[in-house]
């Protein structure tokens, strides 16, 4: 069972890797914890399910309409809530990601209801692969390839392009950037928008596994939190150690503790790292001199 | 900038208080009159006692129900019982009077079920309750509508604490847990003839009682379970929970969970190439429902149910099947014609024939006597609800059935418990 339990929990923690991703990408540029990152992603997988089911659109089809959705959805977020508060201390900055979640709660709950649906996805469910004694389906795969794909499309963007070196840029000191001419506030924007296509693509990842219904991404939200935390709230390849590696611990716990405790494990890390090492496995700590 | 801002904040808020303002003008009373006359008046006789929630026209009767949350589709129960009400009040309503259910959302969190009551009671004013949805959440009001002496009638739960120790208001119509899982394990052993069984349940009250229900049944065989599995309701991910029982390598797995982790259990399950024969009690007996949203996978799954299933030549299920075409899809267009929603009518029935037999002088005291004279009644979907003084638990019998070519199929007749 060990080796099936590191195995599953590797692919379900690509998917808290994802959102962990999400997370830090906005935490780097703003400091700002999103905690509307879940629903920003609920609401995206909603939007392909309606797009398949209503439209009859294929899924590739769908899930890029529901992408393109998401990044218009974090950047209007942005855009209408966060940078409309005058001068805001980070803690309201947070406060208002929190309200942001309920209302998206509250909007996909009254659209599309609250009763749990089965989200069609053209990854099979069932076909399975045997290695020596541990099963590996077809969904597992897709969560690895996918977030491996994802974190080296992230490398190249932020080390070649010219927005991703803005962003970059932007996150380090932000007067700096704006007095080298990069419109720091539009970079903002993009975070956001970044940020909520990477959470909606982790969410229709998961739909199919979850069930599709408003709450799907609380969970996995406190748990890509707990990831991020985990490997460093500002370090991507930290976002997808912690994710991978929380995801095994939780398995292992539950199967060779109790299933009680495996909800526990995300806070508990949590916990741990902030005493033991703040910064996270492989974030910087950060020194400000006075 | 900054003065904009403002200003349209200031306007809003202005405008809420003044939309709040409005409607307290209406509520107010008019100013009292002056008194021109000087003799002393006699004094008046006492008001008649009012019965709260019923008026010369309507009685309102109120619910609790997972309308959002994890537990979102055991909500089409309350939404049965609205519809169960359009039926009553299209007919005439009861004694002249309609009734009226006002459902309020709880979440499956027993917190906001303690918030919920209240709010029914102390401020909606019922004159009963109905249905509500879960264990945990029946047992954080019940001290409350006993205090109360609220009649409250179908709490959807097996729970034996709804009904131990007693409350004279309370009146259950789900058979126990206990002995729901009894019947299984004994219908496993004794009839497909399987002996290791492993218990997936919720880690509250509602798995825990079933599970106690399954051990003492297997006790008596001088067996045991092959593996017991708990789940949180706030978990998502069950791979590591499904890789445990497989581990046990059980012939047959006992689910007492919510419909959306039966779901997820199966998807696991046909992941990590677990076939074991599925069984589960009655509050997953949503055969149709749960084929649909496993995408087939519960087929071949095994349950018992206590009242007559959707597509029953029952007369009383033509009738609601057609109150479901006329009212229901207006309320929610989405609404599927299922047992949890059928269930809705199910819990409210004894209710409503009771506020019938205790004719137009309605009181709380005269519904629970009436209740408590339902003997064998099989005028709802039950077909032998039996109270009395000391006895609040309605239903005793369930029958066996399975899921079909994606539709329940009976396998057995009413079975009653202690037989």
């Amino acid at each position: 069972m060990l080796g099936q339990l590191v195995v599953s929990g590797i692919a379900i923690g690509c998917c808290y890797a994802m959102i962990a991703l999400a997370m830090v990408i906005v935490y780097k540029a703003s400091e700002v914890l999103n905690f509307a990152q879940g629903e920003l992603a609920m609401v995206s997988t909603f939007v392909a399910y309606s797009l398949m089911l209503s439209l009859g659109l294929p899924f590739p089809l769908a899930a890029a309409s529901a992408l393109l959705f998401a990044f218009a959805l974090g950047a209007v977020c942005e855009f209408a809530f966060l940078r409309q508060a005058d001068e805001p201390t980070l803690l309201g900055l947070i406060v208002i990601t929190l309200g942001m979640e309920m209302m998206l709660y509250g909007a996909a709950g009254w659209i599309w209801g609250a009763d749990t649906k089965s989200f069609p996805s053209p990854i099979s469910d069932t076909s399975v692969y045997e290695i020596s004694g541990i099963i590996i389906s077809d969904q597992d795969l897709t969560y690895l390839a996918t977030a491996l794909l994802l974190a080296g499309l992230l490398f190249l963007f932020f080390r070649y392009t010219r927005v991703g070196v803005a962003m970059r840029a932007t996150s380090q000191n932000e007067s700096a950037a704006k007095l080298m001419g990069i419109r720091t506030q539009w970079i903002n924007t993009f975070t956001w928008g970044l940020s909520s296509v990477i959470g909606a693509l982790a969410g229709i990842l998961m739909a199919p596994r979850t069930m599709l219904d408003p709450n799907m991404m609380m969970d996995p939200l406190l748990k890509g939190f707990a990831a991020a935390v985990l490997g460093g709230m500002t370090s991507l390849p930290g976002a997808a150690l912690g994710g991978c590696l929380l995801g095994v611990i939780e398995n292992l716990v539950a199967g060779y503790i109790s299933t009680e405790f495996k909800s526990v494990v995300a806070f508990v890390v949590i916990v741990i790292v902030l005493c033991v090492r703040p910064a996270g496995l492989l974030g910087q700590e950060e020194i400000k001199k006075v | 900038m900054r003065s904009a801002r403002i200003l349209l904040t200031g306007s809003v808020v202005l405008s809420m208080l003044a939309a709040i303002g409005c409607r307290k003008e209406e509520e107010a009373p008019p100013p009292e009159e002056k008194v021109e006359k000087v003799e002393a008046k006699k004094p008046e006789p006492p008001p008649a006692p009012k019965v709260p929630g019923v008026s010369d026209t309507e009685i309102v009767i109120g619910t609790t129900s997972p309308q959002t949350g994890p537990a979102a589709l055991w909500g089409s129960v309350a939404r049965g019982t609205a519809c169960y009400f359009d039926m009553i009040n299209e007919a005439g309503g009861i004694n002249g009077r309609k009734l009226k259910l006002e459902i309020r959302d709880d979440g499956y969190q027993p917190a906001r079920t303690v918030a919920a009551t209240k709010e029914l009671v102390e401020q909606v004013g019922v004159f009963a309750m109905t249905g509500g949805i879960g264990t945990a959440t029946g047992l954080a009001v019940k001290d409350y509508l006993a205090e109360k002496k609220v009649p409250w009638v179908g709490q959807g739960t097996g729970s034996t604490k709804m009904t131990d120790p007693m409350a004279h208001n309370l009146f259950a119509m789900f058979p126990t847990y206990n002995d729901e899982a009894h019947l299984l394990v004994k219908y496993i052993t004794e009839n497909l003839k399987k002996k290791k069984i492993a218990f997936f349940y919720q880690n509250d009250d509602y798995g825990k009682e079933a599970l106690e229900g399954a051990r003492k049944a297997l006790e008596a065989k001088k067996l045991k379970l092959a593996a017991e599995v708990s789940v949180e309701v706030t978990d998502t991910d069950l791979a590591s929970h499904v890789m445990k029982l497989k581990k046990a390598k059980p012939q047959v797995v006992i689910l007492w969970l919510m419909p959306k982790h039966a779901a997820i259990t199966m998807g696991t399950a046909a992941k990590l190439k677990f076939k074991p024969q599925w069984i589960t009690g009655s509050t997953l007996s949503d055969a149709a429902f749960m084929h649909k949203i496993t995408k087939g996978a519960w087929e071949g799954v095994h349950f018992d149910s206590f009242f007559e299933l959707p597509d029953s030549e029952h007369p009383l299920i033509a009738k609601y099947k057609a109150a479901y075409d006329k009212f229901a899809l207006k309320r929610n267009d989405k609404e599927l014609w299922s047992t949890f929603f059928i269930a809705g009518f199910l819990f409210a029935e004894p209710l409503v024939e009771a506020i019938k037999n205790a004719g137009p002088e309605l009181t709380r005291e005269k519904v629970i006597a009436e209740l408590e004279k339902l003997d064998k009644w099989g005028g709802g979907l039950h077909s032998a609800v039996t109270f009395g003084k000391d006895n609040r638990r309605g239903v005793r019998s369930v029958y066996l059935a399975k899921c079909e070519k994606g539709k329940a199929v009976k396998t057995s007749g009413y079975i009653t418990f202690g037989e």
